[in-house]
């Protein structure tokens, strides 16, 4: 951004209380980029709200900017705020959409077809996102985060205002669409 | 928690610990025009941007069209006022990954280069 040189995240962030406006676009320019990634890959499949919730990340960042102390790195306090945008989404997500509490979980075990190979591959990580993205939402939330946002079942439960039973309900019903996908792409991939 | 749950649970732990470098990771250009005028346009409802002089004291550049607007106009109002709002590398930028602009040191260009 063509700046008097390269700040630290100190510095820059007290160039942005300051109102300097090429300070602001470097601040956008250096930081974007993590902020988008991070939620693209927690709101799947929901791409249409990604980028409204990436705006509303780094407006709240202005708003609390001043509180910044360089404790962390400025991307990873960045970060922090992210995760707590991407939670709320997810707490407003579950509440809203209608899923059966009484539905019994799937009984019947059921193993990730060649696992091994893929995590060897370095595919794993793809193949996730890719089946994720074709779940139904409520299953991809719940999966996310579970697993990605490492939240524990009474955390869910009580950030949604469901019974843990419930919530451990609509997580086995999860992994195991989940894993059904995973496995009819492996037969498909096969062919 | 039955002991398939907990396999399961192992499982999609090590699934979630995937790298994943999902091709699109980098913002688009657009987006990024987009937080930029957000921010600048909330930095002054709470009062004046710092001055287009001050912020070339502190080493920053000016676009052809600051540098004009800092030579053409006088007062701390306008000097503190963000012309971007008027210009139409601003209005490319916010519709157009990577816009047809290239004025130097101007942010909407330097959003859209890789």
């Amino acid at each position: 951004m063509a700046g008097p040189r390269e700040l630290s995240d100190v510095a820059l962030v007290a160039e942005v209380l300051r109102k300097d406006r090429k300070a602001t676009a470097e601040f956008v320019a250096r930081y974007a980029d993590h902020v988008y990634g991070y939620v693209r890959r927690r709101l799947i499949p929901r791409a249409d709200l990604v980028e409204d919730l990436v705006q509303e990340i780094f407006l709240a960042a202005w708003g609390s900017l001043d509180r910044f102390r360089g404790d962390s790195s400025l991307r990873n306090w960045l970060l922090g705020i992210a995760r707590h945008k991407v939670e709320d989404h997810y707490r407003q997500r579950l509440r809203e959409i209608q899923f059966l509490e009484d539905e019994e979980r799937p009984s019947e075990p059921m193993a990730l077809r060649d696992i091994e190979n893929v995590l060897v591959e370095r595919q794993a990580g793809r193949r996730a996102r890719e089946i994720l993205a074709s779940l139904p939402e409520v299953y991809g939330v719940i999966l996310l985060w579970k697993y990605w946002e490492k939240r524990s079942l009474r955390e869910i439960a009580q950030q949604t205002g469901r019974t843990e039973k419930a919530i451990e309900r609509l997580l086995a019903r999860a992994r195991h669409h989940f894993k059904k996908k995973w496995n009819e792409r492996h037969f498909s991939d096969r062919r | 928690m039955s002991d398939i749950s907990q396999t399961d649970d192992r499982l999609f732990e090590l699934l979630a610990q995937q790298p994943d470098e999902a091709e699109g990771d980098r913002a688009p250009s657009r987006l990024k025009a987009r937080l930029y005028s957000a921010l600048v346009r909330r930095q002054q409802a709470s009062g004046s941007l710092r001055s287009l002089g001050e912020t070339r004291t502190r080493g920053y550049g000016l676009c052809v069209f600051e540098d004009l607007w800092q030579r053409a106009t006088s007062g701390e109002g306008a000097q503190c006022f963000n012309c971007c709002s008027l210009c139409h590398a601003r209005v490319l930028a916010e519709h157009l990954e990577r816009a047809p602009i290239g004025w130097a040191y101007c942010p909407y260009v330097a959003f859209g280069k890789k």
